[in-house]
C-alpha cells in the first residue's frame, strides 16, 4: 500500500502487539513516552477482532463477543503469523474462532461480511485489520496520520514471523522502522526516565503475559544492552491464573446450585466464567477482596461470590511458584548467581500480581530490586513497558533514512566482542592474594569501552601502585557457626543433622578473584589526602590504554597493553 | 558514563618495585549481539560506522 515515507513525513509510534493485548504509545515533544487510550478509553486493548453482521469490532467490545459470537471472534493470533499450521499451538483459541490450515499459512473461517457467508481470512489479514485499528486510534489521538512504528516482538520471534508482521503492517499503512525485543523495550522504558542513572548491571526482565511467559537476562553496560539468556514458557501465564479462578468459582457455583450444571462445560457459560474470572483476578491485584458476579451464569442461574486475596494466593500458589522457578532457571542458564542480578523488571499484565513480585523478592537476595507496582513506588506500569520502550526507540530513529536504520541494526555493527572477565584495580595491598579487587569494567561489557574511577589513596599520600588486573566473580559462602552444643561440622552424612543446618542461613557474598595481572604503574609523591583518577580505555581489538593522575595535582602516569596476538 | 568512586586506598608502592617487563593481554572475548536499541547504542553505531574513538566522538 503505502510507499516508505521520507523521514520528514513520518509520524511514528510504538506498538506492543501481544497475543492477549496490544498497546500504542508515542513520545511527546518533551521526550516523554505516553501510552494512548483508544476511543473506548483502553490503554490495554485486547488483540481481538469480532464481526457482527459485517460490522468490525476490536478490543474490549470484541472481547465481549466471546460469549455470544465466539465463532466470528478472532483472538490470540499473534504467534501464528509467519508460521505453518503444523507448528502452531491452537490451544488458546479454544473459546474463539479456530485456526485452520490455509495454503502455506494459518487462517480463520469467519462471517466477516454483511452477506453472512463464511470467509477464510488469513492470520496476516487479521493482523492487518487489527494494526489498522490501532493506527487509526493513534492517528485520531495525535491528530495526524500515523504511518510508521517500532513494534516489539518476543526474543524468539523468527525472521519469517518478523517478515510476516512487517508485511501485515505495511498493508495497514504502517512502515515498520524496526522490530525491537520486548524485554529490551522494557529496560529502555526504565532507562529513558529523566532520573535514571547509567550503571553497569545485570537485569532480569520477567514478561508475564496471558498465553506465555518470557524471561530474559540482560547485561546493561553504559546504556547498551546484551541478552545473556532467555526462556519461554507457553504453559504458564495469566490464562492459568484465570483457570484457577474459573475452577474455584465453578465449584462454588455448583455448591450453591446443585442443578446449575457445570459452567466449565457449556461454551457460553464458560466464556462468561472466564471473562469474569479475569476481571476478579485483576481486581485482586489492587484490593484485598473482589466480587465475582454474573447474571445467568449457567442454566439461567445468577451467581455472585466474593473471594479474598489470601484465598486466591493459596489456590494459585503452584502457578506463582512456576514463575519464580522460571526466573531462577534463566539466571542459571546465563551462568549467573542471583547475587549478580541488580534488578528484576516485571513486565506484562500478570506482573501486576503482588504475590508474584513478593515471591520473586524473597527468592532473590536483598540487593536485588524488584521493579513491580507492589514492591516499588517508582515502578512503571508493567502493562505499558513494551509500548513505551517502542515509542522511545521510534522517536530516536524516526528521522533516520531507512537505509541508515538497516545499516545500524546490521550484525556488522551489532556483533561485538564482550569481555570474558572484569577489569579492575587492586586496593589496599599489592599482593594478589590479599589485595581487594575493585572492578572498573564488568564482565560481559562490549568493547570498545571507557570507564573512569576516582580512587582513594593511603592517608599520608606518598607513592602508590596502580595494579590493573583481570578478575572473575566468585560467590563466597560462609557457613554459619556450628551451635555450641551441636555435633561436629563433618558429621554431615547424618541426614537429620544436615536438614537442621540447612535451616540456618549461610552467608553468600559476591567477591572477585584476581586471575591475571595486566599492568602496573607507579604514581609517586602524591599529596596527603590525594585522590587518583584512573581511566581505562579498552579498544575493540582488546588493546588498552590507561591513564592515572592525581586529581587536581601534577602526578600522572600512562600505560596499557597490546591486543592479543600482537607482539 | 558516570565516574565510579572507590573508597579503598591504592596500595603503597614497595621500595623494590620495578615496572614489569613482560607484556600481558586480556582473556579472549566472546562475540555477542548488542541490542540495537537506545541512545547509547546509536552513539556506538555512529562510532563504529565512522571508525571514530570515544574521544573523537566527545569533540
Ligand atoms: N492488573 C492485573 N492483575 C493481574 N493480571 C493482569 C492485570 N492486568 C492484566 N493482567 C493479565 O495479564 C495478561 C495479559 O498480559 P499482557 O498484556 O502482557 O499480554 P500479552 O503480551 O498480549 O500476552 P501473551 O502474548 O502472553 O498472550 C492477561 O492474562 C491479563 O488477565
Ligand atoms: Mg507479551
Amino acid at each position: 500500500m503505502s510507499e516508505e515515507e521520507s523521514p520528514a513525513q513520518r509520524v511514528a509510534i510504538g506498538i506492543s502487539f501481544g497475543n492477549s493485548y496490544s498497546s500504542i504509545a508515542y513520545t511527546s515533544g518533551e521526550g516523554k513516552a505516553e501510552v494512548i487510550a483508544n476511543e473506548e478509553g483502553d490503554r490495554q486493548i485486547p488483540s481481538i477482532l469480532s464481526y457482527v453482521s459485517g460490522e468490525e469490532f476490536q478490543g474490549t467490545q470484541a472481547k465481549a463477543q466471546l460469549v455470544r459470537n465466539a465463532k466470528n471472534t478472532v483472538a490470540y493470533f499473534r504467534d501464528f503469523l509467519g508460521q505453518d499450521f503444523k507448528s502452531i499451538d491452537p490451544t488458546p483459541c479454544h473459546h474463539s474462532a479456530h485456526p485452520i490450515q490455509h495454503e502455506s499459512t494459518v487462517a480463520f473461517k469467519i462471517k466477516d461480511k454483511e452477506d453472512d457467508t463464511e470467509n477464510t481470512v488469513t492470520v496476516s489479514e487479521i493482523t492487518t485489520r487489527h494494526l489498522r485499528k490501532l493506527k487509526n486510534s493513534a492517528s485520531d489521538y495525535l491528530g495526524k496520520n500515523v504511518n510508521a512504528a517500532v513494534i516489539t516482538v518476543p526474543t524468539n520471534f523468527s525472521d519469517a514471523q518478523k517478515d510476516a508482521l512487517s508485511k501485515a503492517a505495511k498493508d495497514a499503512g504502517i512502515e515498520v522502522l524496526q522490530f525491537i525485543n520486548e524485554p529490551v523495550a522494557a529496560v529502555l522504558a526504565y532507562d529513558a526516565r529523566p532520573e535514571a542513572k547509567l550503571a553497569d548491571k545485570n537485569i532480569v526482565v520477567a514478561d508475564l503475559g496471558g498465553t506465555r511467559s518470557d524471561v530474559a537476562v540482560i547485561a546493561s553496560r553504559g546504556g547498551m544492552y546484551s541478552i545473556l539468556a532467555t526462556a519461554h514458557d507457553y504453559d504458564v501465564g495469566g490464562a492459568q491464573l484465570d483457570e484457577v479462578l474459573m475452577d474455584y468459582f465453578a465449584k462454588e457455583f455448583l455448591k450453591k446450585w446443585k442443578n446449575g450444571g457445570d459452567p466449565r462445560v457449556d461454551d457460553r457459560a464458560s466464556a462468561k466464567l472466564k471473562l469474569e474470572s479475569e476481571a476478579v483476578k485483576k481486581a485482586l491485584s489492587i484490593g484485598s477482596s473482589a466480587n465475582f458476579s454474573v447474571e445467568s451464569l449457567s442454566k439461567g442461574f445468577d451467581f455472585t461470590c466474593s473471594i479474598n486475596r489470601m484465598r486466591y494466593e493459596t489456590i494459585s500458589s503452584k502457578v506463582f511458584a512456576t514463575f519464580v522457578r522460571l526466573v531462577l532457571n534463566v539466571v542459571e542458564k546465563a551462568q549467573l548467581d542471583p547475587l549478580d542480578i541488580s534488578e528484576i523488571i516485571l513486565a506484562g499484565g500478570t506482573a501486576h500480581t503482588p504475590r508474584i513480585a513478593s515471591s520473586l523478592a524473597s527468592a532473590f537476595p536483598e540487593s536485588t530490586t524488584v521493579l513491580a507496582p507492589s514492591t516499588s513506588a517508582t515502578a512503571i506500569n508493567p502493562s505499558e513497558l513494551a509500548a513505551r520502550g517502542a515509542a522511545i526507540q521510534a522517536s530516536l530513529i524516526q528521522e533516520f533514512e531507512t537505509e541508515d536504520i538497516d545499516q545500524s541494526t546490521h550484525p556488522m555493527v551489532t556483533v561485538t566482542p564482550h569481555l570474558a572477565r572484569a577489569i579492575g584495580v587492586l586496593c589496599i595491598s599489592s599482593d594478589e592474594s590479599t589485595g581487594v579487587f575493585r572492578h572498573l569494567v564488568e564482565a560481559e561489557t562490549p568493547v570498545p569501552v571507557r570507564r573512569t574511577a576516582i580512587i582513594a589513596t593511603p592517608r599520608e599520600g606518598g607513592d602508590v601502585l596502580v595494579k590493573i588486573c583481570e578478575g572473575t566473580r566468585v560467590i563466597k559462602v560462609t557457613k554459619p557457626e556450628p551451635k555450641a552444643n551441636g555435633k561436629a561440622a563433618d558429621d554431615s552424612d547424618d541426614d537429620e543433622d544436615s536438614d537442621e543446618s540447612d535451616e540456618e542461613e549461610e552467608l553468600r557474598e559476591k567477591t572477585y578473584k584476581v586471575e591475571n595481572v595486566l599492568a602496573e604503574a607507579a604514581l609517586k609523591g602524591l599529596s596527603k589526602g590525594a585522590k587518583v583518577e584512573l581511566q581505562i580505555n579498552v579498544a575493540a581489538d582488546l588493546s588498552c590504554t590507561f591513564f592515572a593522575r592525581e586529581v587536581g595535582g601534577k602526578v600522572a602516569v600512562r600505560g596499557g597493553w597490546k591486543a592479543p596476538g600482537k607482539a | 558514563m558516570t565516574t565510579f568512586q572507590i573508597g579503598l586506598p591504592l596500595p603503597v608502592l614497595s621500595a623494590d618495585w620495578s615496572a614489569p617487563t613482560e607484556s600481558k593481554t586480556l582473556t579472549a572475548a566472546t562475540d555477542r549481539n548488542i541490542e540495537p536499541v537506545g541512545p547509547h547504542f546509536l552513539a556506538h553505531a555512529r562510532r563504529k560506522r565512522h571508525k571514530r574513538t570515544f574521544s573523537e566522538d566527545d569533540r
